[in-house]
This record gives structure tokens, sequence and C-alpha cells, in this order.
């Protein structure tokens, strides 16, 4: 059987979410009309949910078209990994060496990227981070982290 | 490629790293200081830490920075103190909390009592106990009477589970014996709206929030949760002198570092901390917001390290009897 | 008369050469930190706290006040030109205005938002001097009932807001909903779908979850196909919008800034809705609703003005109340509290020149701050020459330190990791996100107001009809949904719907 791509997956994407939500909900209390618990709302959230996209599913079905994707693996495991780097770093390696992990693995995210260009957009975003954010701002980040202190 | 990509990072690694000195006890402080209050930025326990850091950064040398890390009812911000270095650069400004989130939460990644090494205590801001202003009882025995009587009609708000309402409500419902329905709110802000709007009955608050409103009629107020009346509001009768007893309590605040920290570098902090106290700037900001320092022999760590203790003892029981936990 | 000698004291206090200077230095810190994504006025402020001990109170006020309504401006800039919208509100000025921007007509999206807002907040403020304490009684009348109806009516209407599918849209709302709670219950202290993270006892971050479901889906979206196209604009036709233009924003601004204004004055989310209600009210009635969301002028003038008024008069309960109705305003609160005035409904004549110069300095602050962008616009068009892959490391690395500072913690991080494939699977299937930052921004309030409804109701369900107030906006509410679902109304839907395709 034929369906719209896209529709279908939406559809499941949000019958799966639903579904998560309604299976934490089995140890919530569901409450009284004059003290409606905690799980009362969630569920009936998730059950609409569910119902919504079942009728995303089925409307899939009467509109089949076809969608290649192109999926940018590289940039999507890079784009994803900066920040997730920057919350491990940025209280061990401080805000410098941090902020520039984030513009080096991000920088690499596009195809284009050249090691020359790499390094000057490093420098000169982490320049402008310090100055902006920590000297500009007041932020109070350190500029150097405790996994580099006592250090050289 | 990412040969080339490891090399630059090793690279940028490398550049971060130049030497900085070694924190030593004598010498504390010869960094900037980290104050972390637990809520966020603009609420009452941000306000008393902020201008005791102004004053202590004075006496110390060095720049003071108050640090926002909110969540969890403040236990976020101080599992973040308690696993700081113990080095003195690392401190915590958290309020009557300390104590309570000892029993209302269950499963904390600390122990209130030895995570940290108390510095010693701030302030104590009373609570009052305000209704909305065409609610019936006039006093306090009235409020009693009339809720005794009318307690499926009446209602009571809070700021939610755990906050200083919270306690307060649970205080009182104990000592008249009569449990009424509660209305939870997102902190006091939302309450006080709908308090001044007519949607719930009564409510207690810091008088730090209530003060502007009981003075312009706004509210009605029925008593101060203190042994002696405020300054700022001196025609409101005490709880006590209301004809309750044992219900006196405040929002107390207190410093800590790190279980861990040198003695010399929390006798240090004790020290700026009495200094700050006995500013008469920070006097007569504490007035304004409807409180005052402690006394000097309480700004100490042996005054703080008693008080967690005994504040923990006296909520526990209150907190188990209502059954209502945080988590 | 009263009204203008008030206003002659505001103008006296106001107009002082500190007080200028300082209005100016907070409505271009305003719209620094509003350009730069991640990092909001409440951050801003909170920093700057400390620092404005050393002024006089209304000299504080006044700076920190163009802060807030200087990154209000500054964040519709970012919205327009790289689709990152800071707050809620301006995540509606995006929908538009980043597709304006992609066909070259930033600048006049860019004027058009700061035209709006300029007029919103002239008017805005003259209704804060005049209205303050009448709008102030309006403001109280709304319990748990009131704004529970609100609420559902701002959902309802939200639907509008999508340009593909309706049932989509309302998923994506449910969906945002269920995000929202998120959380500790404030009812009963229970943690609800926390996965025993003891960070998430507070709610997702919104910042963390705007980025993401914007920011990150977006970098990743034009990823795709960097080979076939450049993605910067390279064209950029006028900078200003032509008269022609400026016939067509006129009447939306004016109905954005009643619309603002009236919203911006409930306690507790009024304001959020502002934004959102205005683009689909200029969207209901407009005779091509098909441009919407493919770059209609309208879609950035109507929401603006609405926001931009909306945040002025929500510092009405804040003054006349003390009551704060958005985490700014609470540190606006906290602000008066550290110089040494007790926010309340004394304020006003105890602290009349503090009261009336913080108003007229909110219209001169206004002032400056178009004197101030509609020269920038040339500059921030510029922003979109350069190429994407120098931009979104940046815009990566500012959203990074924006959002670690809210609360110190890498967990909001690694949040934003997961927003940003959540939201780039959702775009890929089609679906639209703001409806979703709605919902995730309402869903908490939502519950929050139905279960207090019913608990002082003594759970009673009729509750929300036996009110005049509830009633009367649920039967809009019912009247919308109608509208939607009018066959004909519906096949014009399907009409736009079949055309994108």
């Amino acid at each position: 059987m034929n369906a719209n791509s896209k529709d279908l997956s939406a559809g499941l994407l949000f019958i799966a979410i639903a579904a998560l939500f309604a299976f934490q909900t089995r140890d919530l209390d569901m409450g009284t009309p004059l003290r409606l618990g905690p799980g009362a709302f969630p569920l009936l959230l998730a059950g609409v949910l569910a119902l919504l996209g079942l009728i995303i599913v089925l409307q899939a079905f009467r509109n089949p078209v076809t969608h290649s994707m192109t999926i940018p693996w590289r940039g999507i495991v890079l784009i994803v990994l900066a920040p997730i780097v920057f919350g491990l770093t940025v209280r061990g390696l401080g805000l410098v060496a941090s902020i520039a992990l984030v513009v080096l693995i991000s920088a690499y995210a596009s195809r284009r990227m050249h090691l020359k260009l790499a390094t000057l957009l490093t420098i000169g975003l982490t320049l402008f981070c310090v100055l902006v954010f920590s000297i500009g701002l007041g932020l109070p980040l350190r500029l150097v982290g405790s996994w580099l202190r006592g250090l050289g | 490629m990412i040969k080339r990509l490891l090399g630059l990072l090793a690279g940028v690694v490398l550049v971060g790293t130049f030497a900085s000195p070694i924190a030593q006890a004598q010498d504390y402080p010869n960094d900037t200081i980290n104050i972390v209050v637990p809520f966020s930025a603009g609420g009452p326990t941000d306000t008393v830490t902020r201008l005791v850091a102004e004053s202590m950064s004075k006496t110390l040398g060095q720049q003071i920075i108050v640090e926002n890390v909110g969540g969890a009812g403040g236990t976020l911000g101080a599992a973040r103190v308690a696993k700081a270095e113990p080095d003195g650069y690392t401190l915590l400004l958290y309020h009557i909390g300390m104590a309570t989130t000892a029993t209302l939460y269950r499963k904390l990644p600390y122990d209130p009592k030895t995570a940290f090494a108390p510095v010693g205590l701030v302030t104590e801001v009373p609570m009052v106990m305000i209704a909305r202003k065409d609610f019936p009882p006039n006093n306090l025995q009235e409020l009693v009477t009339y809720v005794k009587e009318n307690k499926d009609t009446v209602t009571y708000a809070n700021a939610g589970v755990g906050a200083a309402s919270h306690l307060c409500g649970m205080l009182f419902m104990q000592a008249i014996e009569t449990p009424l329905t509660t209305v939870p709110y997102k902190g006091t802000g939302p309450a006080l709206t709908d308090l001044l709007g007519g949607q719930v009955d009564f409510m207690c608050d810091q008088t730090t929030n209530t003060t502007g409103q009981i003075k312009a009629g706004e509210v009605k107020a029925y008593g101060v949760f203190a042994d002696q009346r405020v300054e700022a509001l001196p025609d409101l009768p005490t709880i006590k002198e209301g004809g309750l007893e044992g219900l006196s309590f405040g929002i107390w605040h207190g410093l800590y570092a790190p279980a861990g920290t040198p003695d010399e570098v929390v006798n240090k902090l004790s020290e700026a901390l009495k200094v700050a106290l006995a500013d008469p700037n920070v006097i007569k900001r504490f007035a304004e917001l409807g409180t005052e320092p402690v006394p000097a022999d309480q700004a100490t760590p042996e005054a703080l390290k008693a008080k967690v203790a005994s504040e923990i003892d006296r909520w526990k029981p209150v907190i188990e009897t209502a059954g209502e936990y945080a988590d | 008369m009263e009204l203008l000698l008030n206003l002659g004291l505001g103008f006296e206090t106001a107009l002082t050469p500190v007080n200028i200077v300082y209005c100016f230095i907070g409505v271009l810190l305003g719209t620094l930190i509003g350009v730069l994504p991640g990092i909001g006025p409440t951050a801003t402020i909170a920093m700057l706290l400390p620092i404005t001990l050393a002024l006089s109170p209304v000299t504080s006020l006044i700076m920190l006040a163009g802060i807030y309504y200087g990154a209000q401006y500054g964040g519709s800039t970012t919205a327009i030109l790289v689709n990152l919208p800071g707050e809620s509100s301006s995540a509606v000025t995006a929908i538009d205005g980043y597709q304006m921007a992609r066909q070259g007509q930033a600048g006049p999206a860019l004027a058009a938002a700061a035209l709006g807002s300029f007029f919103a907040g002239t008017v805005a403020t003259l209704i804060l001097a005049v209205l303050a304490p009448p709008l102030t009684g309006l403001a109280l009348k709304f319990g748990p009932a009131e704004y529970f109806s609100l609420m559902f009516l701002g959902l309802i209407t939200s639907v509008a807001l999508a340009h593909g599918s309706v049932v989509k849209a309302l998923a994506m709302v449910v969906l945002g909903l269920l995000l929202g709670l998120v959380g500790t219950d404030i009812y009963t202290g229970t943690p609800r779908f926390t996965f025993d993270f003891i960070e998430l006892a507070d709610g997702i971050n919104f910042v963390a979850v705007a980025v993401g479901v914007f920011g990150i889906a977006e970098i990743l979206r034009n990823l795709e196909n960097e080979h076939d196209r450049d993605v910067t604009v390279k064209h950029v036709s006028n900078l200003m919008p032509t008269r022609h233009d400026l016939r067509k924003i006129a009447g939306p601004v004016m109905r954005g800034t009643v619309l603002g204004s009236l919203l911006g004055v409930l306690p507790g989310g009024g304001h959020i809705l502002a934004s959102f209600a205005a683009y689909t009210m200029e969207k209901r009635i407009s005779k091509t609703p098909e441009r919407f969301g493919k770059g209609a002028i309208e879609g950035v003038a109507a929401p603006e003005s609405a926001n931009n008024a909306g945040a002025q008069t929500s510092f009405i309960p804040m003054l006349t109340l003390g009551i704060p109705s958005n985490p700014v305003m609470a540190l606006m609160i906290g602000a008066m509290i550290i110089q040494g005035i007790t926010p309340g409904p004394n304020v006003v004549t105890d602290e009349a020149a503090l009261f009336w110069g913080l108003i007229v300095s909110m219209w001169i602050g206004n002032l400056l701050l178009v004197v101030l962008n509609l020269p920038l616009i040339g500059l921030w068009v510029r922003l979109l020459k350069v190429p994407y892959f120098i931009l979104f490391p940046a815009i990566l690395a500012f959203s990074a330190i924006g959002i670690y500072s809210i609360n110190s913690n890498a967990f909001d991080l690694f949040a934003v990791a997961v927003f940003g494939v959540l939201g780039y699977a959702l775009v890929k299937c089609e679906c639209e996100p703001a409806p979703l930052l709605l919902g995730f921004v309402l869903g908490p309030m939502l519950e929050e107001h139905l279960r207090r409804a019913m608990i002082i109701s003594r759970g009673d369900p009729t509750v929300f009809f036996t009110r005049p107030l509830s009633l009367a906006l649920l039967i809009i509410a019912a009247a919308v949904l109608i509208l939607v679902l009018m066959p004909n109304v519906a096949k014009k839907r399907e009409q736009v719907f079949v055309e994108e395709d």
C-alpha cells in the first residue's frame, strides 16, 4: 500500500510520543473532579495526541506521495554534538576553550569548511564571545576552568 | 580531515591552558568568589544575597559574583555547592529550605547536615497571615473561629509544595486542628494576585512581599509569625498576641561553604559576614524589606549549624504529619 | 488636567540628561542582547541588578525597562533574519518575517517591525498613563476560570497560525502542551515525565526548546543541500518599505496595538498570547490569507505591534499592584526592593515622579529605538550576506552561552540537542514548530488554571459557563472553531495546502 511518507512518519511519531507519555502516567494519581490529580490532564492530552496521530496516518493513505529525503548526517552529528560538548566542558575547561570547541565542531558541519577558515573562525568568534559576554555583559563564567588550573 | 580536527582540538586545549595560582588558605581570597543563590534572580533570597555580597566584597577585597542556579526548591543549587571544590570560592546562600528539603525530598543528592561547612546566619524574615480585603474576620481569634466554622468553603492559597507559605499553612492547620482546602500557585506573586482579586481567601507570605499591600489596605493582615512585632508594621500584632502559641517562624537565610573548607577560610568569611551585617546601608535596606540582620553572635558557623539541626527536627514531624512531599 | 500635570512631571523626570543617557544605554544594550540569540532580558537584567545600586531608583528602573523593551525589539530582528526567536512572542514574527528575508525583503520586514513597534509603544504608553487604574481592576476580575477560557481561546486561534494541515497543527499544539507539563506538579509535588532527572524538576527550559526546534532544526535544514544553492540571500531589493507597504501595515499595526494593550494587562501570560492572537486575527480578516506564512508584511507588523504594546502594558500590574506579570517584571520588582521602594498600590502616589518618569521614559525609549534601528537596518541586512557556514557556528556559540547563563546548568544544553533532533524530524514531516512553542508555554498554565478553577468551585465544571467573562471567551473560541471547520473556509484552507505541495 502506498502512503504519503511525510504524513505517515509524522502520524507515527505523534502516536509514539503519545504512547510514551501515556505509559509514564501509569504511576500518577488521576484524582477526583474536585482535586484533579497530576495524571489526569496529561493522560487526556496523550489520548488527544494519539487520536490526532491516527487521523494523520489515515490521511497519509489518501494522498500517496513518496518523498526523497536528503539527510545531512554529518551535520546532524556535529551540530548536536556542539551544545553537548559545551555543556560538558564549560565548567571544566572554562569559557575560552569550551567556546572554541563549539565553534570548531560546528564549523565542520558544513562541507565547505577547510582548516584555514576553521582556525580563523574559531579564533575570531572565541575572541568576540569573550569580549561581549564575559567583559561586556559580565556573565559569571570563568574564562579558564578548574581542569586547567594549576597546569602548566 | 579528522586528524586535522583532532590536531586543532589539542591546540585549542593547549592555548587555553595557562598557569593560575593554587588557592592557599593563608592568602585567601585571591580570586573572584561565587555565591550560588539556588533561586531565580529578583526573589527575596536573591535580594538578600546581593546586598550582603556587596558589603562582603569590600571587606574581602575580591569581587563576589552572585550566580542564580534555580530549580527543585533550591536543591539543585545546593547540590552544586555540595559537590564544589572546598576552597572557599564557591559559596551558597540558602534559606529555610536547607532544613525543610531534608524531609520534603526523600531522595536528596546530599545530606544537609554534613555536606556543608556553615558560615553563619544572615537574616530571618518573618511571615504574615493576610486575607482578601473583604474577608469577614477582623483579627486572629475571629479568623480561627470563622475558619473552623466554614472549613468547607474557605480556601487557603500557597506558593507550591515546600514553599514558606505551604509550611506556614501546614503549621496553622495543625495548630487549629482543621484541615482546609488549599489552592497551590506557582510562586507567591500569582497567589497574591488571586488574593487581591478575591479568588482565594487567605494565605501567608513574607513581610518582604506584603508590607506594601498591607500598608495600602489592599489586604487584611492578622498577625506576624514572630516573637516581636516588626519595625515596618508596628500596628500588626504577633500571632502569639493573637492567642496562638509556638507558631513563630521566619524564613531564615544562611551562608554555607562546601564541607571540608579549611577553618581559616570559614572564619574569614564569617568575620566578613559580621561586618556586612553591621553595615548601616545593609541594615537600612533590610529594614525596608521588613527584616533585620541577625545579631553578630548568630552570624557564626556554630549558630548556623545549630539552627540547621534544630529546624530539620522541627519540620520533620510537621511535614510527615501532613504527608506532603516534593518528590 | 491631572493627567497633563502628571505627564509634565514625567517629562521633567525623564528628560534629565542622566536619565536620557541611561535610557539610551538600556535600549542599546537591550537591542544588542535581543539580537544575540539565546541570551534574553531576564538574564541581562539579573546581571545588571547589582550595578543599578549605584544609580538613583528612577534612573535604574528607566534603564532596566529600556533593556526589556529593547530586547523585545532586538529579538524580532533575529527572528526575521535567521528564524531564531528568542522568546515565544517573536516566534510568530519569524513565520512571515523569515520568509520575507529569504525573498530579499528583510529591509521592509525590519522596518515594518520598527515602525509598528514604535506606534504600538506610543499608544500603549498613553494607555498606561490614562487607564492604569481601571485596567488593573479588570485584570483582578480574571479568576482561574477566566484564565482557562482565555488560554483555551488562544490555543484554538493558534491553529490558524499553521499554513499546512490543521490536524498536524493541532497535534503540534498538543505535543507542546504535553512537553510543557514535564516537571514537578505544583499541586502535589509529584514529578512528572522527568525520568528521574532532578534537572527536569522545574520543567524543560523554554529557550532550550526554542533554540532546538527553531534554531538547530533550521541549521540542519540548510545543511541538507549546501552544494545545490547558497542559503543566504545575496540580493536585497530594498531597505525601506514602499508607500504601498506602509498602507498595507497601517490597519494591522492599529489592530495589533489594541489587542496587545488589552492582553498585556493580564498578569500571568496575557502578553504571550498577544502576538499569536494578532497574527491570527490578521490572517482571518485578510482577503488573501494564503499569503500568510509565505512572507506577508501584515504578518510581521501585527504581531510586532501587539508584542510591543503588550510588553508596555504588562507594567500596569507591576506598577499599580506590585504583582509581576512575567519573570522580567519580577526582576523589576526586585530592583525596586533593592532601591528601597516597596512595590504596591502606593507607588503611584508615594513615588509619583518615579511612576510618571518611568512611563514617559518608555515613550522616549521607543523613540530612541526607532532612531537607533532605522539606520541600523542596512547593517542587520548585511548580516544576511555573511556566508551561512560562518553564521551558524556563531549562532551556536551565542546560543550555547546564552542558554548556559540562564541557570548555569549543562542539562539545558543537552535539552537543546534533543529538541534539535526532534524539531528537525518534525520539520521533515512538514509539521511547523510555532504551534508547538505556544502549547509549550500555555500547557502548564492551562492545567494550573483548570485544576485551580475546579478546586475553588468545589469540583463543579459548570463554573466555566456561569461566570460571564469566561463564558464570553468560550463563545468566541467556539465561533473561531466553527469558522475553521466551516466547509468553505476549510476548502479555502485546502486550496492553500495544495498550492504549497
